[in-house]
């Protein structure tokens, strides 16, 4: 009788779980965001340019704004800096949502997204329909992820269309920026290229106090760098006292391919072909290059010598142990942004130094690692080709998102954002050259000169070119202008200009960009700490994984395109 | 069953309701949760065999090619998934090796202990690493295991000895996260035992004393047989387990050293199908699992029922 009950209320329920299901198929119907976006923005625009009695604009603005108030999200990053200031609310923001409530009544709302995570957390956002109207990334392959799936909104059309609206925009991205991403058979542009005012990359930095407690010149090729860190090893009680078991010679973090990367470089053929780097170059960490397997041999070498700091695997994106060690004074030497030492003003890496362990404490940047023709090649970044600002199809304000972008690159923004108010985040010397200086509260630049709200420039611009380059080495609060100078000129000298290569959509590099990006760190991470003598099976059976798991896919499909468009040409045109 | 009966029935069934719909009412809730949480979702199980779009509704994406089983046929030609299905099991079944046994162990032990005090400290001391989560137990393990600056290494160097390379060494890891695994839950794991322990008739005790039990004689004639339904019910739903397991742990403990040991199917599927954003793959790696844990969880059930033993149903 019980039994009969329970299974009568177990159909009930499955009966209602029918219900449920068709209902929610209507609903998810409903819920669809591109067919209802889509109808709801062209039913405006319809309304709009019957009702605006200006027919020639044929747009829905008045002297550049809007007659009703429009609202836009807009990412931020979140880099969680010590003492900074809330990205989502603070004096700059509060300029960029005045402006544009001023000049084109649109109101703006930022959304924060953790800096070092930023792939993972758009992309979860994206997922959920969630993401902010305008989006910044610099992962393209996640951008073109979304397009492929019509996630995201083609600009192609509205650019040339607003372009008398947006004279900012095309002034300082112009063509080859707007264009950067057009898909030469389609047509279609997924995302806008943000633009670099500075295109230093990486440097390589060594304690000079320590250089100088020893008698040591500062090391001028490879091998005198390598002697450098058997010094610093071999001396570790000298200049670490109790601390010695704590030195760490050479310090990388799990992301080798960046914190190694001008070794690596340096182990480049000079003459490689526009061919050869661009089908092995799907990583931009040069995983996959050919000359990149010997660098990383000396890499190991180092390790299984003690001159490299032992736990570097284990401690993931944006953990702070290794800053902290170098902050401590425990490292020796390591490679990474140009500018790295510099940065965060009190909080930085050198002043730390001078706080903590006395006034002659300093990094400095150096050059030593010489290629075979001798020079000290790096890469630098490309003036275009930096952060991808695109519009996901949850946006239902794309003009309203195109005059931000135009706002965010008008001369006089970018200047307030970068030097913020005098006497507050600057000064101004006799040279007339801008000084920061250590900015306190709601005027902490949580990057520096502010470069996470200036989405369409990165790098000391000022808004005036000509003061930026007056200005570059005063950039830096509490750093010596000498050493900032110096860092500049070797993260340039000898630099590789990199080349565009538009080749349309690679298919097989949709959806594979992050596990291909894991799986070159675990190439990088396993080869480094494996035994000299396991070097070579260690590297080529996780470099097999690697190319098994569509990474010779790319190459081989990349090969292709290239012959496509290049016949046999071994270099670009 | 005769017409009489049926209108009989018909009539209990309304003086039933009448009587207890309350309690009805009560279970419409957890019903309603079931329905909600744990049934609705399975329609988008569909996303396996289609070709799944973000911009379109799930009923009227195009079937995947192969019939709907491309998406199978590519995770069983991809590597990383043959690694994250081994280690699953592996891990898994290493967890049921040394983990199933431990809070049956510290039950019968804790069981013996006569001083109530004592006996509740113990108790309490082993609960509260259940409420950790692994992030946190994971930088416990960094802080004491790293090979550098992990507190039990710097012991052991200035001893003498060598770092020991617990979490960056493949077979090392594994030892590493076992042992977390069981420190963590067998504590909380004993509670079960414990109350069905509490259950056995203490007559049975007295009686074997009277006899000229001992201890361990007693443990293993009247103790462990009282708790043998609650292990064997227990032991098969870790079987059902078999392939699925937790996110928080390998993925809290995972570094890239050890990624070809570490990677399990929970994590394989966060990393490819929702970072990668490859949702098909995902949902099919995901309803294979699913299917396989019920498969374990069936050859479990069916002989456990033929060993004279009670189900789980």
């Amino acid at each position: 009788m019980k039994k009969k009950l329970v299974s009568l209320f177990l159909v009930a329920a499955m009966a209602l779980s029918m219900v449920a299901c068709g209902s929610s198929d209507s609903g998810s119907a409903a819920e669809t965001p591109a067919a209802s976006t889509d109808s709801a923005a062209t039913t405006t625009t319809d309304t709009k340019t019957e009702t605006v009695a200006e027919p020639e604009v044929a747009s829905e603005l008045t002297d550049g704004k809007f007659a009703d108030t429009r609202k836009i999200t807009v990412e931020i990053y979140d880099r969680g800096n010590e003492g900074g200031s809330d990205p989502e609310n603070n004096m700059y923001t509060e300029y960029i949502k005045k402006g544009m409530l001023e000049e084109h009544n649109v109101e703006v709302t930022f959304k924060k997204v953790p800096r070092w995570t930023e792939v993972d957390d758009i992309n979860n956002l994206l997922a959920a329909g969630e993401a902010p109207d305008i989006c910044v990334t610099y992962s393209y392959p996640t951008v073109l992820t979304y397009a492929q799936m019509g996630g995201v909104i083609d600009l192609s059309e509205m650019v040339d269309t607003y372009k008398s609206d947006l004279p900012n925009l095309w002034n300082w991205l112009g063509e080859q920026n707007i264009y950067w991403d057009k898909d030469p058979k389609t047509g279609t542009i997924w995302a806008l290229e943000g633009r670099r005012a500075e295109q230093q990359r990486i440097n390589t930095f060594v304690r000079k106090d320590w250089l100088d407690k020893l008698g040591l010149a500062v090391p001028k090729t490879t091998q005198e760098f390598e002697d450098m860190l058997i010094a610093f090893r071999d001396n570790a009680d000298t200049l670490l006292g109790k601390d010695a078991s704590k030195m760490v010679p050479f310090s990388v973090s799990y992301d080798i391919g960046w914190r190694a990367a001008n070794i690596i470089t340096s182990f480049m053929d000079p003459a490689i072909s526009d061919k050869e780097f661009y089908i092995n170059g799907f990583d931009d960490r040069m995983v996959t290059q050919t000359s990149t397997k010997d660098a990383v041999k000396l890499l190991n070498k180092w390790y299984n010598a003690d001159l490299m700091w032992k736990d570097f695997a284990l401690y993931g994106s944006g953990d702070t142990t290794e800053d902290d060690m170098i902050k401590a004074g425990y490292v020796g030497a390591f490679q990474h942004n140009w500018d790295y030492i510099f940065r965060n003003g009190e909080d930085g890496i050198n002043a730390n130094l001078k706080r903590n362990i006395g006034e002659d404490a300093e990094f400095i940047a150096i050059d030593c690692f010489e290629n075979s023709n001798g020079k000290y090649a790096k890469w630098l970044y490309s003036r275009a080709g930096d952060r991808k600002l695109f519009f996901p199809t949850t946006n239902t304000e794309p003009l309203a998102s195109l005059l931000y972008l135009d706002f965010i690159s008008k001369p006089e923004t970018v200047k307030y954002l970068q030097a913020g108010d005098e006497g507050v985040t600057h000064e101004v010397l006799d040279s007339g050259a801008i000084q920061i200086i250590a900015a306190e509260g709601d005027a902490i630049q949580n990057s520096g000169k502010n470069i996470d709200y200036t989405i369409t420039c990165n790098g000391t611009n000022f808004g005036d070119e000509t003061l930026a380059a007056l200005s570059l080495a005063y950039g830096y609060a509490e750093a010596d202008p000498e050493l900032v100078d110096q860092a500049n000129k070797i993260a340039m000298s000898d630099g590789l200009d990199p080349k565009n290569v538009n080749v349309g959509v690679i298919e097989a590099e949709a959806g594979v960009g992050d596990t291909l990006s894991a799986k070159r760190d675990q190439i990088y991470d396993n080869a480094v700490v494996a035994s000299e003598a396991d070097f070579d099976t260690t590297w080529d059976s996780y470099m097999a994984d690697y190319l098994s798991s569509g990474g010779q896919a790319i190459m081989d499909e990349r090969a292709a395109k290239w012959a496509e468009y290049f016949g046999d040409a071994d270099m670009l045109p | 069953m005769s017409k009489q009966t049926g209108k009989r029935s018909k009539v209990r069934f309304g003086v039933y309701m009448k009587k207890y719909w309350q309690l009805y009412a009560m279970l419409s809730l957890p019903l309603l949760y079931l329905l909600i949480f744990k049934y609705v979702p399975m329609i988008y199980v569909q996303i396996a065999f289609k070709k799944y779009s973000l911009m379109e509704s799930v009923w009227k994406l195009p079937i995947a090619a192969n019939h709907g089983w491309e998406y199978f046929i590519k995770a069983f030609s991809m590597n990383d998934f043959k690694y994250a299905l081994r280690n699953t099991l592996t891990l898994n079944l290493l967890d049921l090796f040394f983990g199933f046994p431990a809070p049956i162990i510290f039950a019968l032990v804790l069981n013996e202990l006569c001083f109530p005090r004592y006996k509740k400290i113990v108790q309490t001391i082993a609960y509260m690493p259940h409420f950790l989560s692994w992030v946190i137990i994971y930088s416990l393990a960094l802080q004491l295991l790293a090979p550098n600056d992990g507190f039990v290494n710097m012991i052991i160097n200035a001893l003498g000895g060598s770092s020991i390379p617990f979490l960056n060494e493949e077979s090392h890891w594994i030892g590493t996260y076992i042992g977390f695994g069981i420190w963590q839950n067998f504590g909380w794991g004993s509670i079960i035992y414990l109350a069905a322990i509490a259950g056995i008739n203490p007559e049975l005790y007295e009686a074997a004393s009277v006899d000229g039990a001992g201890r361990f004689r007693k443990m293993w004639h009247i103790t462990l047989p009282g708790i043998k339904p609650t292990i064997v019910v227990l032991l098969i739903m870790s079987l059902g387990n078999i392939l699925g397991g937790g996110f928080d742990r390998p993925f809290a403990f995972q570094n890239n050293l050890v990624m070809r040991v570490a990677d399990v199917i929970s994590t394989f599927v966060y990393r490819v199908g929702i970072k990668g954003l490859q949702f098909s793959l995902t949902t099919a790696v995901g309803l294979f699992q699913s299917v396989i844990g019920v498969l374990f969880l069936l050859i479990a059930n069916y002989i456990s029922r033929k060993l004279g033993e009670r189900g789980i149903w």
